[in-house]
């Protein structure tokens, strides 16, 4: 096992880029504070300038003017599951796209059909799930 | 004053916040008069006068409105979670905002130009599940969590033909700037070579923002008013403003991508004179005109065909067209090498 | 300065995060906490000059996985206290987990290489950005590690799909195609009645002729019970 210390010193050049990229941000940054502040302000100001006056019946949840007869919060549909990781599944192919779009200039031919065949993996997948219906809400 | 502003750290935060309010103010009267408007369009669709008593024309409608939300009481469900319930309204007006701080306004103009524009875009756009979702949770009603759930699995599942539609014009790009894709349609708008393209972005942008035809978390005939059915006051309003802010978020984001952002639509003398800036307006105008319209338009879709629509239409037509779109690309030598400004 | 500020603001953030995930009792609690601490982990990697991955952390694991664990905990009301007493037996696998990755930090914050000859990664010149950058190495030079990428995905996407499917007998799809070719004349039936006749004289008449079942269609017909179009309504 060789132990040999990193000669790897970020250049000059690229602190100075990283110093842009955080100034770039900093605008976004600013603007959510903004965004932040308004709608708390708004949030806030509703609180204080209505009258609050709670009673039980006004703060049951409302369930076509029957007192609710269990908790709201319960077991559902295992679809919306399948569905959420199926998104997970599709984004992470997008997230795999954007750098490829931005490229596909540079990495020629063989970047393009190495997408393909990564395409291709993921569509037998995709032809699968639609035979098995799992695409289908009834 | 030039050197306040541009050389020392205190008059550039004093810059940034005039510049972020310069966008939050006239975008927050937008708000006030698309809700006006709507109400206008609607009501000459369907032959009635719509808002015409608060002020000249109804003009102060809005206002009228948004006082009556503040005075109201903030009523609070007894088995909610408060600190969520509170949370959620708070997160969707929030998010609907912060998307505005990337969005070019004309050549170079933008608060924050920064390289991955297009990403922060679909970033808090992704995130406009959550306000939804603990909304409808937080409620701890009924139908407040049977509408969550269900705009939360419309949204993802409208996102992914989203993003797909996004690769191929960056494909045409290359590069992940606004600014360089704006600069990218100088020739030609991409809503005609890519027309399919854009029908489907912009009838996702309907699923994205919860909009008729694809309105099913509110479905008021049968969940009432869906995830935001305990909120009321501002609380309430914050949802509300919150859904017209990303409609006219969703509509710049489409006059940009496809409809050339602030460019006019010819090069040449008459065009040119109008500024950047209004041109991006009209487009936004016009394409929320679009949405209204669809509204007054079209009945309420049903759950499983919508989502047959966004897995089994839309989802693989995108893919197949940008795989298409690249190839097509490759084959002719019309790949970008490289982005516009070096940084891309 | 400045850097080293927001670095420390994010990293305290982050870890304090981290702590809550751990600790909160109500599941959906940690969820958020877990969401907060994705997006100090974003800032931590705009610092570091990664914009790409700072975006696709927000995107794939805020916007995406996020998502499934608010689901998963809102939906499945698991109950949780019952987990936590699962504790003590999986603590051993959790350690060794926390070891592995101690190790690694010790290797990468002491600059150590297990492995002599191994080339230091070079960093793309400021002209190139960060996007690109990946771009030209994914594709090409690590192109095994993609392809098992999208193998993994298509594992994970049939796994998804064999352990939560489940077909009800009972429900009824709509089959679009066999919706549009249908005509009037298979389900409607005009007849010509005298005043004051009724349709028992004709045979009655039969609604509807083709039966509801012929558009939207059963997964198991047997399932169902028989058909309506057997049954003469008017009788």
């Amino acid at each position: 096992m060789a132990l040999s210390p990193r000669v790897a010193t970020p250049s000059s050049e690229f602190r100075h880029t990283m110093q842009n990229l955080l100034s770039a941000y900093f605008p976004i940054a600013v603007f959510i504070v903004i965004a932040a502040g308004v709608s708390a302000a708004m949030l806030g100001g509703s609180l204080l300038a209505g009258r609050q006056k709670p009673y039980a019946e006004k703060n049951s949840a409302y369930e076509c003017g029957f007192d609710a007869f269990d908790d709201a919060r319960r077991r559902f549909d295992v679809r919306f599951y399948l569905v959420a990781i199926l998104f997970i599944i599709f984004d992470l192919e997008v997230a795999f796209l954007f750098p490829w779009a931005i490229s596909l200039g540079r990495i020629g031919l063989f970047g393009f059909w190495s997408m393909l065949g990564f395409l291709g993996v993921l569509t037998v997948g995709f032809i699968y799930e639609w035979r098995k219906g799992a695409l289908d809400w009834e | 004053m030039e050197q306040f502003f541009f050389h020392t750290v205190a008059g550039l935060v004093v810059l940034t916040v005039l510049e972020c309010l310069a966008i939050l103010v006239p975008l927050l009267m937008a708000v006030a008069y698309l809700v006006y408007g709507e109400r206008k369009v609607l009501g000459a669709i369907q032959l009635r006068k719509g808002p015409n008593t608060v002020g000249p024309f109804g003009l102060f409608q809005t206002f009228a409105d948004a006082i009556k939300m503040l005075t109201k009481e903030t009523v609070i469900p007894s088995g909610a979670n408060r600190a969520l319930y509170l949370l959620a309204p708070f997160l969707t007006f929030v998010l609907a905002m912060i998307a505005w701080a990337v969005i070019p306004t004309n050549n170079g103009w933008a608060i924050a130009n920064i390289n991955v524009g297009v990403l922060y875009l679909f970033a808090v756009s992704s995130l406009g599940v959550y306000g939804i979702l603990i909304a409808g949770w937080a409620s701890n009603s009924k139908y407040a969590f049977l509408g969550g759930l269900r705009s939360a699995a419309q949204m993802v599942s409208y996102e992914v033909s989203l993003g797909l539609v996004i690769v191929s014009i960056l494909l045409v790009v290359g590069s992940l700037n606004l600014n360089d894709i704006i600069l990218a349609q100088r020739h030609v708008w991409f809503c005609l070579p890519m027309l399919p393209m854009f029908v489907i972005f912009f009838i996702s942008a309907l699923a994205e923002t919860n909009r008729a035809p694809f309105d099913l978390p509110e479905g008021e005939s049968e969940l009432v008013a869906g995830f935001f059915v305990e909120y009321s006051s501002l609380a309430f309003g914050l949802f509300f403003l919150g859904e017209y802010m990303n409609m006219i978020l969703m509509s710049a984001m489409t006059s940009i991508l496809f409809l050339g952002g602030w460019l006019a639509p010819f090069n040449i003398a008459p065009f040119t004179w109008v500024p950047g800036p209004i041109w991006l307006i009209l487009k936004i105008l016009f394409v929320l005109f679009m949405f209204i319209w669809v509204r007054a338009t079209f009945p309420r879709y049903r759950y499983d065909q919508l989502m047959r629509l966004g897995w089994k239409v839309f989802l693989p037509f995108s893919l197949v067209w940008m795989v298409l779109t690249a190839g097509f690309l490759m084959a002719t030598g019309m790949l970008p090498v490289g982005s516009a400004n070096g940084v891309g | 300065m400045i850097t080293q500020i927001t670095f420390y603001l994010f990293a305290t953030i982050l870890v304090l995060c981290a702590g809550m995930v751990v600790s909160a009792r109500n599941p959906v609690h940690a969820v958020l906490f877990l969401i907060l601490g994705f997006f100090n982990a974003a800032g931590l990697f705009l610092i570091a000059g990664a914009e790409f991955l700072a975006m696709i952390l927000v995107i794939v694991y805020v916007g995406a996985v996020a998502v499934l664990f608010l689901f998963v905990v809102m939906m499945l009301d698991v109950n949780f206290n019952q987990l936590r007493e699962g504790l003590q037996r999986y603590a051993p696998v959790g350690a060794a987990i926390g070891v592995a990755l101690l190790a690694e930090l010790i290797f990468t914050v002491g600059r150590l290489k297990l492995v002599p000859g191994v080339q230091e990664p070079t960093l793309p010149g400021p002209q190139i950005s960060n996007t690109e950058a990946l771009g030209r190495l994914i594709y090409t030079d690590y192109v095994l590690l993609f392809q098992a990428c999208g193998l993994v995905l298509l594992v994970a996407m049939i796994g998804a799909i064999v352990l939560t499917l489940r077909d009800r007998p009972s429900a009824r799809r709509q089959n679009i195609s066999l919706q549009h070719a249908r005509l009037p004349a298979d389900t409607m039936e005009m007849m010509q009645l005298e005043v004051g006749a009724g349709t028992d004289a004709l045979g009655g008449f039969i609604r509807p002729r083709d039966g509801y079942g012929a558009t939207a269609e059963p997964i198991d017909a047997r399932a169902l019970p028989a058909r309506r179009s057997d049954e003469k309504l008017g009788a």
